[in-house]
């Protein structure tokens, strides 16, 4: 059975990891995504670890193959007038256009929406800049680690009284890549309809500053930047990551109700702390929060984080360890639900990515094909898309056209 | 003709985790009609503030009133025969259903999509979950920092060289955002599809599986080396750091790209340690950053944090500073692309929030109503819409059913 975006086809100018994350969710369901990459400006992914054997390669990077996974990839330099014209042509044969460029780059390519609805009047196109087009900051240059700190997000998150801390990974990018798609979908439906196309101007400072608003509220509501205070929330407790046995073995828990709590110090075989007066109610353990979680660690630091999650989640207590990438890779739970995703690579061999994190029932999504190697699809594009004859692709080649 | 994208959806939410409730809020705020489901208490995010002095009250919390602008809201005791019913009228003329019950409450509930199919065929029936709705964790409880922790991020969060300190939640509730926006955005897949093939269908979110397919290259480091991942991720790259600057701010020192160090190394008017082998390039200085952090610390507290940071940007360094919320409120550039929204809340008074995560050319994105209060809605939706008397509606509440 097709996917949802079956028949719908992508014009893929982005790179780095913002773009990509977007235009691998248009491929999850069904749509032909045509990444245009060229060897003169070498995509950033493909240049990052990890590598198989630590071994270097433009198709190798474990990076780049987890976020373009099911999409074509011909060679294009854009930056050439007929680079241009042929880019030009694929957008005429597709519904999509998705770039990720600082604002403005893509108008300089020549290649901007208004130029690009002349040869698609319906088209939709997104551009997802740091900064977003207009206001004095526009044309700054960002990547998504950058706007973790930029969007507020640093000043929010850390240990009580240590500096703003980043959030582990650069949050910013795939969380502007899965509001890119979802504006697109929505593009697309009210094109359906209408008939009509759009542009959609995205700021990945706006869309990272979107899902911090209970942040703003507070500030709003109070007049006061939100404390930085670990891992605990106004209205839970406890709320934490305790240490366990072993070496950085750690088990996240959390209770918002009475029952939760007593469940957990049922667990913990120490019945009598959900009657101790600090922490009978969750006002009471909000006020001896440091005592509640001196004697909870009392207990973490007797335990393996696994089997005490077990017997948390039988009692009805949420706990989880925080799993690291080798626990995620083996979890019984997502291996059961197909998670994980194993298709053959050129160069790779078959490894283990993270798949789709939705299941459709009547239009099934998937992932066709591992990401592409660097021009995989050059001779569908410009021969079966573009009507190009094999001369005429050697020719482009051997110009550095399709480079 | 339709003037908003999603303009003549028609999508019924209930809302537990606030993974539902920002599903249907990024379709509110293009045009769908949303209904909130809530219970005779409220939706638990009521409850969750933050509140204006800190003084609870339901329609003052401030995750709430963020959430839910431009959508009406009804309450229905679900767990009631009656109040099924009146659900399952709501269902019958719906586009789509976006919930976010845990799926063995949801069983007992009667919320069945095979169910709703038979009367409403081209229902698109959206079930967010902590764990999805199948596999051994399956009716696993959790919240979003359990959440979070199960889908890989806690782990990547905190701070290196320090094995003390704990494995770190983000900011906010981070699993209920990324859920909600994979929700809407499988929610309009299957719209779409809907288009061609006149069906609606059931669409099954995970939480945990959100937060997985997000980890950056951390994940692929297991699959591809074999290596574990390390607090604040793999950073196999450098510079990338926080650093505070004189007047007390920080700075968030970044160079992805070799002539983005280049630039940086000009702007430093090329200090000797810059020029070093263990300098040489971003793999280098990675292995090395321990050895050469002192000196960029020593830089950067010369300057203060704007300076520097336009500095950097005017050389094209991709630089930004660690913004505090009223920085960003006052923020010129954000000002001019009019990021901020104030919307009028019936008790909580003006507010400044954040506003559209992106702009469409030819639709707008608009809170064109605040937050409903508890129940505002009741007797245009059972009354209006479902045609239920006022004897009914009486009955309902008399029953507290509504």
């Amino acid at each position: 059975m097709p996917g949802p975006l079956e028949g719908i086809r992508v014009a893929d100018f982005t790179w780095v990891w913002a773009g990509p994350t977007c235009t691998m969710q248009l491929a999850h369901m069904g749509a032909e995504v045509i990444r245009m990459e060229s060897m003169r400006r070498i995509c950033t992914l493909r240049m990052l670890p990890p590598w198989p054997d630590g071994q270097p390669g433009i198709n190798r990077s474990g990076y780049f193959n987890q976020y373009n996974q099911g999409k074509r990839s011909i060679q294009l330099d854009i930056s050439k007038p007929e680079g241009t014209e042929i880019a030009k042509e694929i957008v005429a044969r597709s519904d999509v256009a998705v770039e990720n460029f600082a604002s403005n780059v893509i108008d300089r390519l020549g290649l901007g929406y208004e130029e690009l609805r002349k040869v698609k009047p319906d088209l939709v196109m997104i551009s997802m800049s740091g900064y977003g087009r207009g206001g004095p900051e526009s044309s700054y240059v960002s990547y998504g680690p950058a706007q973790v700190p930029l969007s507020g997000m640093s000043q929010l998150t850390g240990y009580a009284g240590w500096q703003p801390m980043h959030v582990g990974m650069s949050y910013g990018d795939p969380n502007a890549g899965l509001h890119a798609a979802f504006a697109v979908l929505s593009a697309l439906f009210f094109r359906e309809r209408t008939g009509k196309g759009q542009y959609i101007d995205m700021s990945q400072q706006e869309s990272t500053m979107a899902v911090l608003g209970e942040g703003f509220m507070e500030y709003e509501m109070n007049g006061a930047q939100p404390p930085r205070d670990g891992n605990r929330v106004a209205r839970m407790a406890p709320h934490g990551v305790f240490m366990c046995a072993g070496e950085d073995r750690w088990l996240s828990i959390a209770c918002a109700t009475d029952d939760e709590w007593r469940a957990l110090c049922g667990v913990m075989e120490r019945p009598e702390l959900a009657d101790d007066a600090r922490f009978r109610s969750l006002a009471d353990r909000k006020a001896n929060e440091d005592d509640l979680e001196a004697e909870i660690m009392s207990w973490t630091l007797t335990q393996d984080p696994l089997e005490a999650t077990e017997r948390l989640q039988a009692a009805g207590v949420p706990a989880s360890p925080p799993l690291m990438n080798r626990e995620l890779a083996e979890d019984a739970h997502l291996r059961a639900r197909d998670f994980f995703v194993k298709r053959e690579h050129p160069e790779v061999g078959v490894r283990q990515h993270a798949g789709i994190p939705w299941r459709m029932s009547e239009t099934p999504c998937e992932v066709w094909r591992a990401a592409p190697v660097m021009g995989q699809d050059n001779d569908y594009v410009f021969g079966e898309l573009l009507g190009m004859s094999i001369e005429q692709i050697a020719d482009l080649k051997n110009r550095q056209i399709a480079y | 003709m339709p003037e908003r994208a999603l303009e003549g959806l028609t999508v019924i939410e209930c809302n537990r985790t606030g993974s539902a409730a920002y599903a249907s809020k990024l379709m509110a705020d293009l045009g769908a009609e949303v209904i909130k489901v809530e219970p005779l208490n409220g939706d638990p995010d009521r409850a969750l503030g933050p509140f204006p002095g800190n003084q609870p009250h339901p329609e003052k919390s401030g995750t709430f009133l963020y959430l839910n602008g431009n959508k009406q809201s009804v309450t229905l005791d679900i767990t009631t025969d009656s109040g099924r019913q009146v659900l399952d009228s709501l269902l019958r003329d719906a586009d789509a259903f976006i919930h976010d019950i845990p799926p063995a409450e949801a069983d007992s509930l009667g919320l069945a999509y095979q169910r709703f199919r038979q009367t409403n065929s081209g229902l698109v029936w959206t079930a967010i979950s902590s764990f999805g709705e199948s596999g051994p964790h399956r009716d696993w409880k959790a919240y979003d920092l359990t959440t979070l922790s199960a889908g890989g991020w806690t782990w990547l969060n905190g701070w290196p060289g320090h094995p003390e300190m704990p494995p770190l939640r983000p900011f906010g509730r981070q699993s209920a955002y990324q859920a909600g926006v994979n929700a809407a955005l499988a929610t309009m897949g299957a719209l779409l599809a809907r288009l061609r093939t006149g069906r609606g269908q059931h669409v099954e979110v995970s939480a945990q599986e959100c937060i997985t397919a997000i980890l950056e290259m951390t994940f692929a480091f297991w699959p591809y080396m074999n290596t574990p991942t390390a607090r604040w991720g793999q950073r196999p790259i450098h510079p990338i750091d926080f650093f505070q600057c004189k007047d007390g701010g920080w700075i968030f020192v970044l160079c992805v790209e070799e002539h983005q160090w280049l630039r940086l190394v000009e702007l430093m008017e090329t200090p000797e340690w810059a020029t070093w082998e263990i300098a040489a390039n971003r793999f280098v200085r990675a292995s090395n950053w321990d050895a050469l952090r002192p000196f960029m610390e020593e830089w950067v507290s010369q300057w203060t944090t704007d300076e520097l940071y336009r500095a950097a940007q005017e050389k094209r360094i991709p630089f930004a500073p660690a913004s505090t919320l009223s920085q960003l409120l006052d923020s010129e550039h954000l000002k001019a692309r009019g990021f901020f929204v104030e919307i009028s809340y019936p008790e909580a008074g003006k507010i400044t929030q954040p506003g559209a995560p992106f702009k469409m050319s030819e639709t707008p994105w608009e809170i064109r109503t605040p937050a409903p209060t508890l129940g505002q809605h009741n007797e245009a939706i059972l009354g209006e819409r479902l045609g239920l008397s006022g004897d009914e509606i009486k009955s309902l509440n008399g029953a507290r059913v509504a």
